[in-house]
């Protein structure tokens, strides 16, 4: 079959898994202004973003040849879960007959969950879809840990875009291992790499850790986020999101009963603020800024699309969360409008905030304790 | 001889130069009309300050602000490019120690900065629309035919009260013309315009936010009586006005850079008052290597390439040795 999927983060993933199992993948290309002007002409006004994006990211990859769209569905009363039926109907009224195959939670439907895999499957040996399950799972763990050190050592790097010209290499070289040993060499080569990076000498004292948190596709896809990540570095801030591919694959997989995962302890400590499931990633956002406040991070940057109704909800939560953490929060919603020299100036007006306020902290624990050793935040 | 301090505010509607000395005393200032031409109102703004200053002066720091910071700052050689937020607060916070909150309302936008211990502590911009800012004055003043410098005088001999839709100056004008045929007197018209904007700026921006005394108002709105006495009412405390509310993101900007070269202990990086007769030649063209279409800007010194940015790969940007900002 000829497959795509929505264009989200880390591609090389879904594209090796979907080729492990013998399909001709067709890779969407990244959004551009032109994907989002696609989408934007064919979808509803009042739609969410996400939903316009993948809609233009469709249509450019049925015009590489796909036959076949293979996406997630939705979990509870937000729009993501009908964002299948939406885009089926609007490419069928354009005169495109294309499949879907939408992946559920397989606790909720496992019938459907096991047709989904026997038609992904088409025909592949049991335990080789299950070696190579495990390879992927495998390889999105070690892309995970090699993208958190690119979030930390680009924030001090001397030349300014060579840790993202390296992580995109590394990325290649994924690319092409095909087994657990090869992607252990990745691995490793890819570690190597960025150790190397030059990196500026910066005191402890002047080192400030930045979260992430929103709805998942504005928070995972940099093209439509205004390259969050990159621009918090871009001004000495090291990054963290809410969202990793495989903590989102491992709280998924497992059954609630044996879920430990860092993620579900992160909804936990969201329900002081919101008790129930009301959509989207509203609950995670809140849970997470909790999180970061406890974990003594600088600030948060909340992202979310235009009229999304959870993160709306988040939105109005955030200012008594930022109270009682003490931890500054800055809201930013995205869409096809949005003004980069705008939310330029609020994102730097931020980091000032946020560099203040760590002074003013270290000034009074200072007073308290005296002045500690000095310690450095990297080893360059 | 004297320590100056240069400070350039670019913004939409205005620019605005400073010089400060070493103890932040204002040695100069002009407030020009920007008219849409950043780079030539900048040199205007120099010359002049050529003239005013004996010829062996010397600028020991320069900071930019406004939309147009990081455009002049290369042109000018700026050691500082700092957010219009940052550059407002640190101005209020020279000339009002104990602010808790400052309203600054340009011609663009606005915004609500609020402040503890002398630390900006929260803020927020516009983000929907004009309806609360300069312009949406600037037009109205224009539809009634006053003259902006004395519109909000007049808002103060109102006799009686009308509301006027503030929600978006469209809708605002043919609200506007309606009372008008309702037969309320200019005055009233324009005290309605002045609280519809007040109104409106809260709302919008002060949402959820717990604004505290002491309250400065500043930006060059802060000219309007009528803009000031409608605070007054809708928080129901004094608004102060500082001395040089008009030009204090440029005073802001100059202070961040006396701040800038004393720690660092830097020379300046500015070309000197000399840079008005440099040949800048800002150009924008669109990239045509992928779909997104970036459209890069470029500044020429003399025929040399200084600076490129606006490209999201960063292709342009890091094709030109990077000035260290």
């Amino acid at each position: 079959m000829k497959v795509t999927f929505p264009y989200m983060g880390t591609t090389v993933v879904y594209k090796k898994l979907l080729e492990m199992l013998g399909h001709d993948v067709i890779l969407p290309p990244k959004p551009t202004r032109k994907t989002i002007d696609i989408g934007v002409k064919y979808s509803p006004e009042f739609a969410c973003f996400p939903l316009k994006v993948i809609m233009g990211s469709y249509f450019e990859a049925i015009q590489k040849g796909a036959e076949v769209i293979v996406t997630s569905g939705g979990n509870g009363p937000c729009r993501a879960g009908f964002y299948e039926r939406v885009h089926q109907r609007i490419l069928e009224s354009e005169g495109h007959d294309i499949d879907f195959i939408v992946f559920d939670s397989m606790f909720r439907d496992p019938q459907t969950f096991y047709r989904n895999i026997e038609r992904l499957r088409d025909g592949t040996p049991w335990h080789k879809v299950l070696k190579s399950l495990l390879l992927i799972y495998d390889m999105i763990g070690k892309l995970d840990h090699l993208e958190k050190e690119v979030q930390r050592i680009r924030a001090y790097e001397k030349n300014r875009g060579e840790t993202t010209r390296i992580w995109e290499a590394i990325q290649k070289d994924f690319d092409q291992a095909y087994t657990s040993h090869t992607m252990k060499s990745a691995f490793k080569k890819g570690k190597e790499k960025l150790q190397s990076i030059p990196v500026k000498h910066v005191d402890k004292e002047d080192c400030i850790k930045i979260g992430i948190v929103g709805e998942i596709y504005v928070v995972m896809e940099d093209s439509i986020n205004m390259k969050m990540e990159q621009l918090l570095n871009s001004l000495g801030a090291e990054v963290e999101r809410s969202q990793y591919l495989s903590q989102w694959v491992t709280y998924n997989m497992l059954p609630k009963w044996i879920n430990w995962t860092h993620e579900k302890a992160v909804l936990k400590k969201g329900e002081p603020y919101i008790p129930i499931l009301i959509g989207g990633h509203a609950k995670q956002s809140v849970g997470q800024i909790v999180d970061y406040g406890q974990r003594d991070f600088d600030g948060v940057v909340h992202l979310m699309p235009f009229g999304c109704l959870p993160e709306l909800v988040s939105q109005s939560i955030v200012p008594k969360i930022s109270e009682d953490y003490n931890i500054p929060v800055l809201t930013i919603s995205l869409d096809e409008q949005t003004g980069i020299a705008n939310n330029q100036t609020r994102v730097e007006a931020f980091l000032d905030l946020v560099r203040g306020k760590r002074k003013q902290r270290l000034n009074k624990e200072e007073k308290m304790v005296g002045k500690k050793p000095e310690s450095y935040c990297t080893s360059g | 001889m004297q320590e100056l301090f240069m400070g350039v505010d670019v913004g939409s509607v205005s620019t605005n130069i400073v010089v400060i000395d070493k103890d932040i005393n204002v040695v100069s200032s002009q407030y020009i009309r920007t008219n849409g031409q950043p780079l030539e109102t900048v040199k205007k703004g120099l010359k002049q300050l050529k003239s005013e200053f004996p010829d062996d002066t010397r600028i020991h720091g320069v900071g930019t602000t406004g939309s147009g910071r990081q455009l002049v700052g290369v042109m000018i050689g700026a050691d500082v490019i700092k957010n219009e937020i940052t550059a407002h607060a640190t101005a209020t916070i020279q000339f009002v120690p104990d602010v808790r909150t400052i309203f600054e309302i340009g011609g663009q936008d606005s915004k609500i900065i609020v402040v503890e211990d002398q630390m900006v502590v929260d803020f927020a911009m516009n983000t929907v629309c004009a309806a609360g800012t300069g312009s949406f004055l600037d037009h109205q003043a224009e539809r009634l035919g006053i003259p902006i410098d004395q519109f909000g005088g007049k808002a103060l001999s109102a006799d009686r009260d009308v509301r006027i839709a503030g929600r978006c100056t469209v809708f605002a004008e043919s609200d506007m013309i309606a009372k008008q045929q309702f037969g309320f007197s200019k005055a009233e018209i324009i005290k309605g315009l002045c609280e519809a904007l007040v109104r409106n700026y809260i709302n919008n921006l002060g949402r959820g936010k717990k604004l505290e005394p002491p309250y400065v108002f500043q930006g060059g709105v802060a000219a309007n009586e009528g803009i000031k006495a409608a605070f007054e009412k809708e928080i129901n405390h004094e608004v102060l006005i500082p001395e040089h509310f008009n030009i204090m993101g440029a005073v802001g900007a100059a202070i961040l850079a006396r701040d800038e070269i004393f720690v660092t202990g830097r020379k300046s990086k500015f070309r000197g008052l000399s840079a008005a007769d440099l040949e800048f030649t800002p150009r924008t063209f669109e990239c045509e290597d992928c779909p997104n279409h970036c459209e890069v800007i470029e500044v020429k010194v003399n025929d040399e390439v200084v600076a490129r940015w606006g490209d999201r790969c960063g292709k342009w940007t890091n094709s030109v040795q990077q000035l260290d900002l």
